[in-house]
């Protein structure tokens, strides 16, 4: 229940106190208007209100809460207001309400009111009416400092929203320590849970707070002494305040009888949260957690209250020796809604394929429908019938090669048809694929090998390493032995292993993960209802299979019956050719990286992809959502769902889905959805404690997807895959940084540790990358620190961005570009990022590029992310277009041209250059004077070496 | 803060203000005024609105404080009482007004008769907007309507001071709405028809008209009916419910306009 009482967000409700008392006797307006002009401040008079109702009638409840949270602004008025509420029924209310700067508690004027002129000595002195003014401004600017703090994300305010809320909650007394030590050790309990940070501040007045330390290895009972030793001091600007009144004497005088019904703290919330308990001395308390909208929402304060509350019923239960760290903030009820939030329980609606091998899927579809095309390459076509045929054939060569169940096989092969049929033919085996990228370096091919325990890869690559026991096959022979009629194996089961994919963390070696069956057959169970998956659909094989996306698009397609289109490397590799073949193919459903799809959208401003593509599923790398506008102006969402799924390996390849809108693009929303059917998610703290929606933690995913184990890594698979309290089966720590919105969508927030430090800041490059993106004219960006080994000092952020609406060329300043729209240029990119990020959040450099480089399976590859050529560090040499050799002057025009570091040996395309770069290069040569040549004779000689040599030929020849 | 509130229109709009939840001060003149030829709010009325507000309204607060809006420190008195009991002052409804001393040709009006027509139904209204401008401004938000009539919009035959005045109103109620609009204030005109006697409101306006033109009341009534084009005269909850509208957020767009309640007067 919440209720908008407090809709008053002015400084003065914030700073105004205020009491109600019943006037049994003595409720005589002559007498106290009296006693009012006499010790009231200067101007103050007693209003009386004939109510014309009963004393407890709602009538009555409603003006009284109404005079309750009226402020009284000493910038308006006296300062004080005294309301005297006279009921049909003889009764009588007194209402005093007092701005802080006028009277500390209204008790006090009102208690004087009261017992005036029959006890003076009782009373206070007059209350100073004129001395207030300096003292309202302190106050008024102590509250503007508590407003210039930023709202912490974790409050889910909304920004600019003006009313208040209020919850109500309970608090039982337990033991002799005062409410007052309990409730602000169970607060500040929470606070330092929610914040990550054991330092805790709590407001007690505008302008004091208790500041104390919730964490460390203090027991219960240490922390309550250390709570109840802090006093008051100066304060900083706490987001959070606790209040706790306590009970009022009944007064009694001359002809005077009255008791307290209600005293308020504040009128409007004072912090962003504002607690108040009302001590009536009694064993159950009753509080109030009010809370500003614009900083704390209502689902935030609805948490925050019930943390509140069982962190206090734990704390005042607890023998003094518990470990504070083993305090709970949920009960077993709030851990279960926490869990359903997260996804725990839903199912799909329809399973059908968990349960069931893949390949026993895909024969299904070979039975129903044989002469439908499954998969196409380059114009040859293998129907589900041809498919199964030779996988059936692969697997029998393999059998007669010794290969049983349970073995691993590797598959070291470029994405052709065969693939496919070689992949599914070790699934019929019993066997599980270890897929390789022929692409991959020599030493990461042995390495995989070896820590896989191969004997058998089949490849057609002759650079693949010759190792010892280690037999390579091709599909051809494969496919053309004839099968010795070793028998098929028995019956396979689902939760064999079906692939062991190995992925490469942030540190350490590679690591397979082993997946089994029925994890690909709850992932297809999950999402073929929902994005309505059937034999309609064409898919394309975009991703190499040693990353996992291809698992989602190779079993995607085939155990759902569609028809997989391999896309060739060249196409892969040119956005302009890959649209196209989007088109000619009448691809269905594609699944892109967010950095493969930006340029896939920059070809699409010039021409159009197909409108059959009907899903786009975004996997791979985190989403930034806001440049999709562009993609959504000309390929409406009715037509072409975009789908943002977050997804790990170890989880098989996604967990959650969230389907993209102009909304969530015009927020730049980071909601990656809510978790499949069968996925759920839970976000703990570094403690593997449950946090609450809105707090940001390490997302662990259990249910369905999850793998289980790393091959041959017990120790690791012990730390990644922990007991998931909620469910059978293990839960993966992800290492990603998230958080639950009340609704049950996660927020992805980055990689734990793609926060860096930079010269003692904790830096998150996820956010500066935000920024760029902001800047108007920005497609693409990727940002990096830079550090020279030892030299603390050179460490630097770089940021590359690319630049739309042109041809790509990068366009410093005064660069006229080439396109049609202005774009921005990298100072003006540097120059908005500055105007939001905290200076030491700014890069030191921008460098546009054509492209951002990409790794084999479509992510940013920061690795090769050129040296910038400004503000380089000491060993920066850029290459002088004036002196040297005509390979170091021609460098350096290609420095020019770029506008980065180019080395003799970089590839002009493999740079990001196009035709018109060569244009510009022609033109920039024929500027400095130097050898011009026919424009193809760049496509022969591609690096800077390789055309100087070729210049220097030609000039001989000359 | 609604002007004029003992009775008739500033009694009915109270009674909707309330209704809606508001909190009123509601004042009135209290008094007859030498030259005008009728008896006015008496305080007797005031307090009977005042009653009518806390019966009927939804937990209103109601303050009543005489003032003559002639009276510079009168006025002030207002806005601080309001202030002082209420913090702040959301709507400002300037209904006072006097129709008499009337029923003559323009050139047989005398000096005193013009000047105490002015200085209550133009002076009066502008000095309650110079008096709570302050306080609306630093809220940056308010509404003021401004009770104006169709002599704001037209001429009538031997009204020459009350239409000029009206006129008037029409006139400050742009030029302030013009000047408040950056604050976030609205000023508005509402320009009601011929309003019956209502009794419940105590109404007399329209005795008044035909006392000033030497008619007898029914006959009167009647040529007024019959000029309204929805054949029957206004009713002083038809003006509320369009006071209401001004004074609440769903017009929260519209400044500096007239809005006419008169069954379609004006727009023969």
């Amino acid at each position: 229940m919440t209720d908008d009482r407090f809709t008053d967000p002015s400084a003065a409700g914030r700073l105004c106190r205020a009491v109600a008392l019943r006037v049994h006797t003595g409720a005589d307006p002559e007498r106290l208007g009296r006693a009012l002009a006499l010790l009231g401040p200067a101007g103050a008079r007693l209003w009386v209100e004939d109510v014309p109702d009963g004393a407890e009638s709602p009538a009555a409840a409603l003006l009284r809460e109404r005079e309750l949270s009226r402020p009284a602004d000493p910038a308006t008025g006296p300062g004080l207001r005294a309301v005297l509420l006279r009921y049909a029924d003889g009764a009588a209310d007194l209402v005093v309400v007092a701005h802080r700067a006028v009277a500390a508690d209204p008790y006090e004027p009102a208690r004087a009111l009261l017992l005036e002129p029959a006890a003076p000595a009782a009373g206070p002195a007059p209350v100073p009416g004129s001395a207030s003014g300096g003292a309202a401004a302190g106050l008024r600017e102590q509250v503007a400092r508590l407003d210039r703090e930023p709202a912490p994300a974790w409050g889910l305010g909304e920004p600019g929203a003006t009313t208040a809320g209020a919850r109500p909650f309970t608090l039982t007394v337990h033991g002799d320590v005062p409410v007052a030590v309990t409730a602000a050790a169970a607060l500040g309990l929470v606070l330092a849970r929610c914040t990550v940070d054991p330092e805790v501040e709590l407001g007690v007045d505008p302008g004091h707070s208790l500041t104390f330390t919730a964490g460390g290895a203090a027991t219960v009972g240490e922390y309550l002494a250390r709570v109840r030793d802090t006093g008051p001091a100066p304060c900083r600007a706490p987001v959070a305040g606790l209040y706790v009144t306590e009970p009022a004497e009944v007064l009694t005088g001359e002809g005077v009888k009255a008791e307290t019904l209600s005293a308020r703290p504040f009128l409007a919330p004072l912090h962003p949260l504002s607690v108040h308990v009302a001590d009536d001395g009694s064993t159950v308390l009753s509080g109030v957690c009010h809370h500003r909208r614009s900083v704390f929402g209502d689902a935030a304060a609805e948490w925050l209250t019930g943390m509140l509350v069982t962190a206090h019923r734990a704390l005042v239960t607890a023998g003094p020796d518990t470990p504070l760290a083993d305090v709970p903030l949920f009960d077993d009820e709030q851990r279960h809604r926490l869990a359903v939030l997260g996804g725990l329980g839903r199912t799909p609606s329809a399973p059908g394929a968990a349960g069931e091998r893949i390949e026993r899927t895909v024969r299904a579809w070979a039975e129903r429908t044989p002469d439908a095309t499954a998969v196409s390459d380059e114009g040859r076509a293998l129907t589900y019938r041809q498919l199964d045929e030779r996988a059936e054939r692969i697997a029998g060569s393999l059998r007669a090669l010794g290969v049983a169940p349970a073995d691993r096989v590797g598959v070291c092969l470029d994405r052709t048809a065969d693939l496919v049929v070689v992949l599914l033919g070790v699934l019929k085996t019993g066997a599980a694929y270890v897929p390789m990228d022929p692409a991959y370096p020599a030493d990461r091919l042995a390495y995989m090998t070896e820590d896989a325990e191969l004997s058998l890869v089949v490849t057609e690559s002759e650079a693949f390493p010759s190792l010892e026991g280690v037999r390579t096959v091709s599909p051809g022979s494969l496919a053309a032995e004839v099968p010795e009629g070793t028998p098929a194996p028995g019956p396979l089961s689902a939760d064999d292993a079906a692939y062991v994919i190995y992925t490469s963390g942030s540190t350490g070696r590679p690591k397979g993960v082993v997946v089994p069956h029925r994890n690909v057959g709850a992932l297809m169970d999950a999402t073929r209802e929902d994005f309505g998956l059937g034999a309609q659909d064409v898919w394309t094989l975009f991703h190499s299979s040693a990353f996992d996306f291809s698992v989602w698009e190779i079993w995607g397609c085939l155990t759902t019956g569609g028809r997989l289109v391999v896309v060739p490397y060249w196409a892969s590799r040119d956005p302009q050719r890959f649209a196209r073949l989007l088109g000619d193919e009448r691809v269905t459903v594609l699944s892109q990286t967010p950095s493969a799809f930006a340029q896939l959208m920059e070809a699409d401003r010039a021409e159009p992809v197909a409108d059959s593509v009907r899903l786009v599923v975004f996997g791979g790398e985190p989403l930034d959502t806001r440049p999709l506008r562009s993609w959504l102006d000309r390929h409406p969402a009715s037509r072409c769902r975009l789908v943002n799924m977050f997804g790990i390996t170890e989880t098989t390849v996604h967990v959650t889905a969230q389907t993209v809108t102009r909304r969530e693009a015009l927020t730049g929303s980071r909601s990656v959805g809510h978790p499949l059917p069968g996925w759920h998610v839970s976000v703990l703290d570094p403690e593997g404690r449950e946090l609450p929606p809105g707090v940001a933690g390490e997302i662990h995913v259990g249910g369905a997807g999850v793998a289980g184990q790393y091959l041959n890594r017990p120790e690791l698979t012990a730390q990644r895959f922990v007991p998931d309290p909620h469910a059978p089966g293990p839960m993966y720590r992800s290492g990603d940084r998230g958080r639950l919105l009340p609704d049950g969508r996660l927020e992805h927030l980055g990689r734990l540790d793609n926060q860096v430090k930079l010269r003692g800041f904790r830096i998150e490059l996820d956010e500066i990358r935000a920024r760029l993106l902001d800047a108007p004219g920005v497609a693409a960006a990727a940002v990096v620190l830079r550090r020279k080994p030892g030299d603390a000092a050179g460490a630097r952020l770089d940021a590359y961005v690319v630049l739309r609406g042109g041809d790509g060329v990068p366009g410093g300043d005064g660069d006229p570009g080439g396109g049609t729209a202005a774009p921005a240029g990298t100072e003006e990119v540097r120059r908005h990022a500055a105007r939001f990020l905290p200076e030491h959040m700014v890069p030191s450099t921008v460098t546009a590029l054509p492209a951002l480089p990409l790794t084999p399976n479509g992510k940013i590859d920061t690795a090769r992310l050129p040296e910038p050529l400004t503000g380089g560090g000491p060993d920066a040499s850029p290459a002088d277009e004036e002196a040297g050799d005509l390979e170091t002057r021609l460098r350096a025009v290609w420095e020019k041209v770029f506008g980065f570091r180019v080395g003799p040996d970089d590839d002009f395309f493999a740079l990001g250059g196009n035709s018109l770069l060569a244009v510009r290069l022609l033109a920039a040569l024929r500027d400095a004077a130097m050898p011009v040549f026919p424009l193809p004779q760049l496509y022969l000689h591609r690096t800077v070496r390789a055309l100087a040599a070729f210049l220097d030929k030609a000039e001989a020849r000359a | 803060m609604i002007t004029g509130a003992a009775r008739g229109i500033g009694r009915a709009c109270a009674v909707a203000y309330a209704r809606a939840g508001a909190d009123l001060l509601l004042t009135d003149i209290g008094r007859d005024l030498p030259g005008v030829p009728y008896p006015l709010g008496t305080a007797d009325q005031l307090a009977h609105t005042a009653l009518l507000c806390r019966e009927q309204g939804a937990g209103s607060a109601v303050v009543t404080v005489p003032a003559d809006v002639r009276d510079t420190g009168d006025v002030g008195a207002v806005v601080e009482a309001a202030l002082d009991r209420f913090g702040r002052i959301d709507v400002l409804l300037n209904n006072a007004g006097i129709a008499a001393p009337s029923g003559k040709t323009v050139h047989d009006i005398t000096p005193d008769e013009w000047d105490l027509m002015l200085d209550v139904d133009v002076s009066g209204a502008w000095r309650m907007i110079r008096a709570v401008g302050g306080a609306m401004t630093r809220q940056r938000s308010g509404s003021i309507v401004n009770v104006a009539s169709t002599a704001g919009l037209v001429g009538y035959r031997h009204f020459a001071g009350y239409v000029t005045a009206k006129h008037a109103l029409v006139g400050l109620t742009k030029a302030a709405a013009l000047d408040l609009a950056p604050f976030g204030v609205r000023v508005n005109a509402l320009c009601p028809g011929s309003v019956r006697d209502d009794e419940a409101a105590e109404g007399r306006m329209l005795s008044e008209i035909a006392r000033s033109l030497d008619v007898p009341v029914e006959e009167h009534e009647q040529t007024f009916t019959a000029a309204q084009p929805m054949n029957r005269l206004i009713e002083p909850d038809d003006v509320a419910g369009a006071a209401l509208w001004l004074a609440s957020d769903e017009s929260r767009q519209v400044t500096g306009s007239t809005v006419t309640v008169d069954g379609g007067f004006t727009s023969r």
